[in-house]
């Protein structure tokens, strides 16, 4: 039996997993801090722990992501884009678009059923159009991210940002606070216009069906139901969201390993 | 005979009281007060007070800026594009390039004999505007008003990679951890604004005199930065922040008298100093 490892540390969150051959095993997800070196060492700790292995069951790993060149430990680099393709092939063999909302930027990755991706495209880093936007927005309505959609999902009334900047935004919503407009319109219309942005990003790539979606943004269920309104689909979410990519690069890590034990037996 | 012009901005309200032959009787700037807006007649009270005038005394008062919309004791209001452009020339006959930097905007106008003729703005984007500094001043913990005499003393300019405000916020405070030093970060905040002003500005033909006006002007960092990024010499009023009122006032003084010269009646508001509304929020 053979371990891989994938870690993707990203602007915000650094994640890991463990895949026996092509089977997912363990996952982690910590903060990425300042230090990216310190954070892809405790996600590998914490990998082998959850695994109840040792780091010499590890054949090989993949590192991906804006701190990849961090993970010392790491046997190759893969790209985000890549490793984001290979991870929903390995969830969702179906999905030949796939949505990633990052932290700093937004992804829209059109993919085949081997999971090589045949076109994509990548947002500016803008706040505005990325999951930026949702933590700035959070911070100044005082909640966690994970209560935003939950929160967004109950507005009715969402409101409409007048600039597509995050600092105006944040501005204007704080506006709003003070008008006493409900913190879920304000949640709302953050989603709203993300998903607008993000909609016409997909538009530039041409929607495939089946589409998934992924990244830490696809954990705001509300979000995602607001893409789906926005593209008149509906979109496959993984269960972890956040470690799409990490797994894309455990399964890198584990082909060139399979194909040589192949070719021993 | 008096006159009044005021400039609500998002950030700053500015109040310029004339007397006939355009003498200033009276500038005053304070917060407009971005959270409830209530300040904006409370510098107009306090202009009034300054020059021993009550609100009745103005013949004509002229509104422009952000917060012209609906000012309850303004008779006109005129977009601040034309009050910038008329304020600025009034202090240098010979501009032909006027830009202004605020909080919350930026725009470049071309002048001709004082007459607005063609403008660019950017107030999309926090990038490209004061209140990049802003954000940025108040991560590193300093004031806005320190920023540029400290980026004096740079001996190099730290490259910023991030364009979007929220992303250079989080950038220069893992540059200082990473030891860079202050001024020299500061330097490269100022070199990034100035390059995507000038980007903006290039847009039109710019040809000296070139006036820089709007809080960003005060600052001496970004003066620099921007004769750098233009090639060309920059003219900074002396108070940078008061060319929109100046505008104003000029204007109101203009329209009453060549009113009065035609035997027209001009429509005066009913004088209440009450708060302003801002675009958008009539609709809600």
């Amino acid at each position: 039996m053979s371990w891989f490892m994938g870690i993707d540390i990203g602007s915000a969150y650094g994640k890991g997993v463990i895949t026996r051959d092509l089977e997912l095993v363990a996952s982690h997800a910590i903060i990425s801090g300042a230090n990216y070196r310190t954070s892809a060492r405790a996600i590998r700790s914490a990998l082998i722990g959850k695994g109840k292995l040792t780091d010499n069951d590890i054949v090989a790993t993949v590192a991906t992501g804006y701190g990849a060149d961090s993970v010392y430990f790491a046997d190759q680099k893969a790209s985000d884009i890549v490793c984001t393709a290979r991870g929903i092939n390995n969830i969702f063999p179906q999905a030949r678009t796939v949505i990633d909302v990052a932290s700093q930027s937004t992804r829209v990755i059109r993919l085949n059923e081997s999971g090589i991706v045949t076109n994509f495209t990548v947002s500016e880093k803008c706040a505005a159009g990325s999951g930026g936007f949702v933590e700035v927005i959070a911070n100044i309505l005082r909640i966690d991210l994970a209560d935003f959609g939950p929160l967004a999902a109950r507005s009715k009334n969402p409101i409409t940002f007048g600039t597509g900047c995050a600092v105006f935004g944040e501005s204007e919503a704080i506006t709003r606070i003070s008008e006493g407009i409900p913190k879920e319109d304000i949640a709302a219309g953050v989603n709203k216009a993300l998903a607008g942005k993000i909609a016409s990003l997909v538009k530039k790539v041409k929607l495939e069906q089946p589409c998934a979606v992924c990244g830490g943004g696809a954990l705001n269920t509300s979000l995602v139901n607001t893409i789906e309104k926005e593209l008149d689909t509906t979109l496959l979410v993984p269960p972890n969201p956040q470690i799409v990519a990490a797994l894309g690069a455990a399964v890198i890590a584990a082909t060139p390993a399979t194909s040589q034990s192949g070719e021993k037996a | 005979m008096y006159f009044a012009g005021v400039d609500i901005g998002s950030t700053m309200t500015k109040v310029v009281l004339t007397d006939k032959a355009g003498n200033l009787l009276s500038t005053i700037k304070g917060p407009t007060g971005a959270e409830h807006r209530q300040l904006a007649n409370e510098v107009m009270r306090q202009a009034l007070e300054e020059a021993s005038l009550q609100i009745d005394d103005i013949s004509y008062i002229v509104a422009t800026g952000y917060g012209r919309l609906n000012v309850p004791f303004a008779d006109r209001q005129i977009t601040e594009l034309s009050c910038h452009a008329r304020g600025v020339y009034s202090l240098f006959p010979n501009v032909r390039t006027a830009i202004d930097i605020g909080g919350q905007d930026a725009k470049c106008m071309k002048i001709e004999n004082g007459r607005l003729v063609n403008f660019v703005m950017n107030d999309k984007c926090a990038a490209g505007t004061g209140r990049f500094l802003e954000v940025t001043a108040t991560a590193l913990g300093i004031k806005l008003e320190d920023m540029g005499d400290i980026s004096l003393k740079a001996t190099k300019k730290v490259q910023i990679g991030n364009l979007c405000t929220i992303f250079a916020q989080q950038e220069v405070v893992a540059l200082i951890s990473r030891g860079e030093k202050l001024e020299n970060i500061l330097a490269g905040l100022h070199d990034a604004l100035a390059g995507r002003i000038a980007a903006m500005a290039r847009r039109l033909a710019i040809e000296p005199d070139l006036v820089l006006t709007g809080g960003v002007a005060k600052n001496i960092g970004m003066v620099k930065a921007m004769k750098e990024s233009l090639d060309c010499e920059i003219l900074v009023p002396e108070e940078p922040l008061i060319t929109g009122a100046l505008g104003a006032v000029i204007l109101a003084n203009e329209i009453y008298t060549k009113a009065v010269a035609a035997g027209e009646a001009l429509s005066t508001k009913a004088r209440r100093l009450e708060k302003a509304t801002f675009f958008g929020e009539e609709h809600r």
